[in-house]
């Protein structure tokens, strides 16, 4: 039997009863709608999100001591003040490195400025290299060993009139003490405040050089001298291609020959992360959290194709008739099981090509509502119409084959 | 177990001047045929049958309910297969072949009319006469052609388009009719043909089929009212299944119509 004679025999049997096929087909477009809806949105997602982290990607290996298998938390969760100025400097000089910018977090109680007062639970120390990567709105950065601050236009916010460059800022330190400061940058608020500052733009920070303000000291074991000590390095590689190198010697460095190795609660292990690790970290985070939706999404595909199944059992039964007579004139098994299968199969794919648009649509507006820009994940379209065929192929199998075996004269004698 | 030649001598004389058991040249051919149901405990729907329709023959079958007359119409239409013994159709023994073969013979050389019409409800009458041809693969433009000569055969030829709950009875009879013809088969099998119709369509049926056999047509039909069978030229007379008697019709009844 051709196909195109089974493809307008099928197609007649489901317009013959419009609303049975409508309602079935309905089953399939919710389905494939809520697959394609939470696919979209996952792409989306993981387009926007890698944007902001990819987007101004260098090569920096973040280094940290934290808990020893402790997942999660991104870079700089739970570290402790473990690396030295030795260690800086020593890090400093191994093959590869371009330059290491220490980071500590000063204990504050608030920021003053201009009679104003904001609450400001820390303040970040670090070194003046920590700006290489531009992103000043006005001024410039701070200079090791002077009293200046630089703010981010956040922080700069707070304040009415915003702080600008050349007022003077109180800092209150948690340890009780009041520190006079000059605000000399400020840096664009849509830069983010690096990868241990977490990701996003929103948080208000202040940044003060480590000297006067880092005043974290540890006696490095066996010297009897103290030093500064910092819980998070920022190493930065000569170029891309050392990140990977730069990566494992600042690790074997730090567990054999540091300060910090000795410093180092035991246990607590060394973890160094370039971007582009954060970066898979993040994309296995949303491939897991898309997946897991996209998978309840599958539920309503499944339901979606049990309702087909259920109305080709139906129609196999109803048509009985029809089935016998068509055996009695001709009709092998193989045809009636293409005729039945081919229903089936349409179905899922009108489901399909109808769902994808609406799926498209949901995803839209749910994008619309939570501010994402749409990214259409098209070779899921095709996946789609795939599976909607599919589905409608299996979930029609059993019927057409009960269809395909029934015994003529029995079909002949149903009424 | 099918029977083999040696068993020839058995056969009742049902033929009409053929050889004994001879299916060469015959359109139907049953030996020694017998089909038995198990339903707990042995049923014999046939038992022992051995029929020879010779080709361009018209043949009524009669008996009551049960007798085995279904049960023959179905073997002979390749719908099933029997117990024991072979059954000839165009030459071809059709009780050992495969169910795929079987399906293909009963498409080429069965034309089937049964009393409920048994149309397609939602194609239209041409596509129901040309179902068969579907079935076997023969190109759209040839099979369009076939039923609309098909059609116009019957009287139909401007009823092509209408399905079939849009035409009456008889309209429908015919329609089944010229499915039935659309393959050119050897021999059209007609279940109580005239069964569900009035009296005067009845006999525009039976007209039909008087022509069909004056075109050299061999025809098989069911019936158990005794004036329709008078229009076959011989009356096989089942009961129990078995043969009881072969009836010659010496002068079968013709109908005086102009009706296709």
């Amino acid at each position: 039997m051709e196909f195109a004679e089974s493809l307008r025999l099928s197609w007649r049997a489901i317009r013959s009863h419009k609303l049975r096929s409508i309602l079935t087909t309905l089953g399939v477009v919710i389905g494939v709608a809520a697959v394609i809806t939470f696919v979209t949105l996952g792409t989306s997602l993981r387009a926007d999100v890698l944007g902001q982290v990819g987007a101004d990607r260098t090569p920096n290996v973040y280094v940290w001591a934290s808990p020893a298998g402790q997942e999660g938390g991104g870079p700089g969760a739970g570290a402790q003040p473990v690396f030295t100025a030795s260690d800086v400097d020593a890090i400093r000089n191994l093959s590869g490195v371009e330059s290491v910018v220490a980071r500590g977090v000063v204990p504050t109680a608030a920021v003053s400025a201009g009679g104003q007062t904001v609450a400001q639970r820390q303040v970040i120390a670090t070194s003046p290299s920590y700006f290489d990567s531009g992103g000043f709105a006005e001024g410039r950065a701070f200079r090791e060993g002077s009293r200046e601050v630089v703010l981010n236009e956040q922080a700069a916010g707070l304040f009415s009139p915003s702080v600008e460059v050349g007022d003077n800022v109180t800092l209150r330190l948690a340890t009780g003490n009041s520190v006079e400061a000059e605000v000399v940058g400020l840096l664009n608020g849509s830069s983010g405040g690096g990868a241990f500052e977490g990701l996003g733009q929103s948080q208000p920070l202040v940044f003060v050089p480590t000297d006067p303000f880092y005043r974290t000291t540890l006696e490095v074991p066996g010297s009897g001298e103290s030093q500064r000590v910092y819980p998070t390095l920022t190493v930065v590689a000569e170029d891309f291609a050392a990140v990977p190198e730069t990566k494992a010697s600042v690790q074997a460095y730090l567990e054999n020959e540091s300060d910090a190795a000795k410093l180092v609660p035991g246990n607590y292990e060394f973890s160094a992360e370039t971007d582009q690790d954060l970066v898979d970290q993040i994309k296995e985070l949303l491939n897991t959290l898309t997946n897991f939706v996209t998978g309840i999404a599958v539920i309503s595909l499944v339901v979606g194709s049990i309702g087909i199944a259920n109305i080709m059992l139906v129609s196999v039964t109803e048509r009985t008739k029809e089935i016998g007579i068509m055996k009695a004139v001709g009709a092998q098994n193989r045809d009636v099981l293409q005729l039945f299968l081919l229903e089936a199969a349409m179905l899922g794919l009108f489901g399909s090509v109808l769902g994808t648009p609406v799926g498209v649509l949901g995803a839209y507006a749910a994008a619309q509502y939570i501010g994402l820009s749409l990214v259409l994940p098209y070779e899921w379209f095709a996946i789609a119409v795939a599976v909607g065929i599919l589905v409608g192929i299996l979930a029609g199998l059993y019927p057409a084959w009960n269809a395909a075996k029934t015994d003529p004269i029995d079909a002949l004698r149903y009424e | 177990m099918a029977a083999s030649d040696s068993d020839a001598e058995s056969d009742v004389e049902t033929g009409q001047g053929d050889a004994k058991g001879d299916h060469e040249g015959a359109a139907v051919s049953l030996r020694d045929v017998r089909k038995t149901y198990y339903l707990g405990e042995p049923v014999h729907a046939l038992d022992g049958v051995d029929v020879t329709i010779p080709r361009g023959s018209y043949t009524a079958v009669m008996g009551p309910s049960g007798s085995g007359k279904s049960t023959l119409l179905n073997l002979i239409g390749c719908l099933d297969t029997p117990t024991e013994g072979e059954v000839w159709v165009n030459e071809r023994e059709v009780s050992a072949i495969s169910q795929r073969e079987r399906t293909k013979v009963r498409g080429q050389e069965v034309g089937f009319v049964f009393q409920t019409f048994n149309l397609m409800p939602k194609l239209t009458a041409a596509e129901n006469v040309a179902l068969p041809l579907v079935f076997q693969g023969i190109d759209k433009s040839e099979r369009i052609d076939r039923a609309n000569e098909l059609l116009e055969d019957v009287g139909l030829a401007d009823r092509g388009d209408h399905r079939p709950n849009e035409l009456s009875g008889g309209q429908r009879q015919r329609v089944a009719i010229a499915r039935a013809l659309s393959a050119s088969p050897a021999i059209i099998l007609a279940d109580e043909p005239t069964g569900n119709l009035d009296q005067e369509t009845g006999k525009q049926i039976m007209g039909l089929f008087q022509r069909l056999h004056d075109e050299g047509n061999t025809i098989l039909m069911v019936t158990h009212e005794r004036p329709i069978a008078e229009h076959a030229q011989r009356v096989i007379h089942v009961l129990d299944g078995t043969i009881e008697r072969v009836e010659e019709i010496e002068s079968p009844r013709r109908v005086e119509t102009d009706l296709p």
